[in-house]
């Protein structure tokens, strides 16, 4: 258990290149002790680039890692005292599932009663306490993919669980039931977990710490409700949530509300000081509702079409030429064609450059 | 699916298998029942006496066939085991990295008589530079004429010609290794050792059970060596299953018995090949 102290890290491929392209661009973290966190992004956004310079797999370009406060940006994976899970399940074909969990600790030379005492322990956690002494081999995906995550739990003073996509190979009930499990284990041993995922459910249902990547750039970093209720800037709001938030071009009008197709919106925002004209205003659509009695943010769409998804609809309807996504109860009513939609100022997000002001 | 011409572009495939394959084996058979020899030569018909004179009354081919079961066990284990050694070598980044895999492969691309010609000079008793060499400690090994030491110079001719083809076919399997398991003992703090043990050869296991198996195979075939080293010599310690067949057959002229002789040796690489490939397969895999 360890603090992770990632300070000014950068990291470039081509690093001798007079103009080095950036799979990393220099940011500062730091990760508490026994926290969650998630790193969220789409594909080739720098997001295992950033696992490896944890585990030590790759060297950072520039900047240091510190685990505790201690340098250990130049020492081997081997040395930094981690566990990590790989997307498919690693596992050592011809040894026993008692076996493969008591490898890290013979490695290390521990004593019988001491690698005894851990493995059932851990065992017992996972549910593999039934399996210890099958072949290891004999063993369905996710049963595997818990054994490689408890060779990494044996060891009582890992720095930190690394986990790049665990769950790929995972049925979709077992990854409910896996996720639920590694939250467990984390308020039971305290280990600092770090999970690489492109899927925002995962993320947000594991973590209570989600870092969104995009080229390289960490954009933000915030709880599960943080980003999705203030996402930092377009890209936040557009890759978090289903469907995504809704975005629109908009004018100023005054120091509190902007305009959109000449329907004026007011906001929280103070929107004084703005220096470009590049105005956007984001609104998630969980909080449109169809209009009871309100009397001002209320806009006159036209719906096109209504999508009952199962626990929810969704209204897809048009104000000009925006378009408008709205989650509404089953229950709910859509009673013709043209409705007024309410927009709370409270929720609304304005963005200046596609940055949240 | 229905494809009327189906047969017509198979024929080609077809013809060439029944020519150089299928008709040559029934021909095999028909022949071992025959009394073909340089005196009589034709196809006649004398039922199994040539089967009968196999097993009853002819102890050189049995010993040739143990003899040739030891030789290629024996050089394919060596070749497995150094070929193992080497392409573990080279797949580490060490320097010279290129140029020791394509050097490891020289012996593979010369011609086997030619180098077995080049490696009997070498062994020549009184004149070879391998005595002359040993001199200096005042032994000088029979390598072609003792009947124990010639067994092992055929083996030696063989494990050099033939190890580089283990190496590439080991060499490749390494190459395609997924990384993340190394990682992980890497991660789980295993020493070289253990990464060895528990992680290369078990995840080496099937491309090894292949290359001792085609290694295996072709090994039972060894001629050319043992006719340009040893002519099966001295003696017939060093005569294999191929080469006695060959001498009743091509120089002794008994078409008859020697076709009885290769059918008798067919079916026994089948059946004993099957069953080696089997048993590597529950040591290696353990299913």
């Amino acid at each position: 258990m360890a603090k992770i102290d990632l300070s000014n890290i950068s990291h470039s491929y081509n690093p001798n290149d007079p103009n080095p392209v950036y799979a990393l661009n220099p940011f500062s973290m730091t990760w508490e002790n026994g926290n969650r966190y998630a790193i969220l992004g789409p594909s080739g956004c720098g997001k295992t680039t950033m696992l490896n310079i944890v585990s030590g797999l790759v060297r950072p370009s520039a900047g240091r890692i510190l685990f505790d406060d201690k340098d250990v940006t130049d020492l081997k994976t081997e040395d930094r005292n981690i566990a990590q899970v790989f997307q498919f399940p690693v596992i050592y074909n011809t040894m026993t599932v008692y076996e493969n969990l008591a490898f890290p600790l013979k490695c290390r030379d521990f004593s019988k009663s001491k690698t005894d005492e851990r493995v059932n322990s851990v065992a017992e956690t996972l549910n593999l306490k039934s399996f210890l002494n099958s072949p290891a081999r004999k063993l369905t995906a996710d049963q595997k993919q818990l054994i490689s995550l408890g060779r990494g739990l044996v060891r009582e003073d890992v720095a930190a669980v690394l986990m790049d996509e665990p769950l790929t190979v995972i049925d979709p009930d077992l990854k409910f039931r896996l996720r639920r499990n590694l939250k467990e284990i984390n308020e039971q041993y305290k280990t600092t977990l770090v999970y690489v995922t492109h899927d925002q459910n995962e993320a947000m249902t594991f973590a209570d710490n989600i870092i969104v990547m995009s080229e390289g750039e960490v954009v933000q970093t915030g709880s599960p409700k943080e980003l999705f209720e203030r996402p930092n800037t377009t890209f936040v709001g557009y890759f978090i949530g289903s469907p995504a938030m809704n975005l629109f071009e908009s004018e100023i009008s005054s120091n509190d509300s902007v305009k959109i197709n000449n329907t004026l919106i007011k906001t929280h925002t103070n929107l004084s000081n703005l220096k470009t004209k590049n105005i956007k205003l984001g609104i998630r659509s969980e909080f449109i509702k169809i209009a009871q009695n309100q009397n001002e943010n209320l806009i006159d769409v036209n719906v096109q079409k209504v999508e009952d998804l199962g626990n929810y609809k969704l209204i897809t309807a048009k104000m000009g030429d925006f378009t408008i996504k709205s989650k509404v109860t089953r229950e709910t009513e859509i009673p013709n064609q043209n409705v007024k939609l309410h927009i709370p100022a409270e929720k609304c997000c304005v963005y200046e450059d596609n940055k949240l002001i | 699916m229905n494809f009327k011409h189906k047969y017509f572009f198979l024929f080609p495939g077809l013809f060439v298998l029944i020519g150089i394959l299928i008709f040559p084996i029934i021909f095999v058979v028909r022949l071992s029942l025959s009394g073909w020899n340089s005196y009589n030569p034709g196809l006649d018909y004398i039922g199994l006496e040539n089967y009968i004179r196999l097993f009853t009354d002819d102890p050189r081919f049995w010993e040739s066939f143990f003899r040739l079961s030891f030789l290629s066990v024996t050089t394919v284990i060596l070749q497995y085991v150094i070929g193992f050694a080497l392409a573990h070598m080279v797949w580490k980044d060490i320097k010279f990295k290129r140029f020791f895999r394509v050097l490891f492969l020289v012996p593979m691309m010369t011609t086997p008589v030619i180098m077995t010609v080049i490696w009997r000079t070498f062994f020549h008793e009184s004149l070879g530079p391998v005595n002359d060499m040993l001199s200096i400690f005042g032994v000088a090994p029979k390598w072609l004429t003792d009947p124990v030491i010639a067994k092992f110079t055929v083996i030696i001719v063989e494990v050099w010609q033939w190890t580089p083809f283990m190496f590439l076919l080991l060499l490749a399997g390494l190459l395609s290794l997924p990384k993340e398991p190394f990682l992980a003992a890497a991660i789980d703090g295993a020493s070289p050792v253990r990464k060895f043990i528990y992680v290369t050869f078990p995840l080496m296991a099937p491309i090894s059970i292949g290359a001792i198996i085609i290694r295996l195979i072709e090994a039972s075939k060894i001629m050319d060596t043992v006719y340009v080293l040893t002519s099966g010599g001295p003696g017939t310690s060093t005569e294999t299953s191929s080469f006695y067949i060959f001498i009743k057959g091509l120089r002794e002229f008994q078409m008859g018995y020697a076709a009885s002789m290769s059918f008798t040796y067919l079916i026994i690489m089948i059946i004993s090949l099957t069953i080696i490939a089997k048993v590597l397969t529950k040591l290696l895999l353990k299913e």
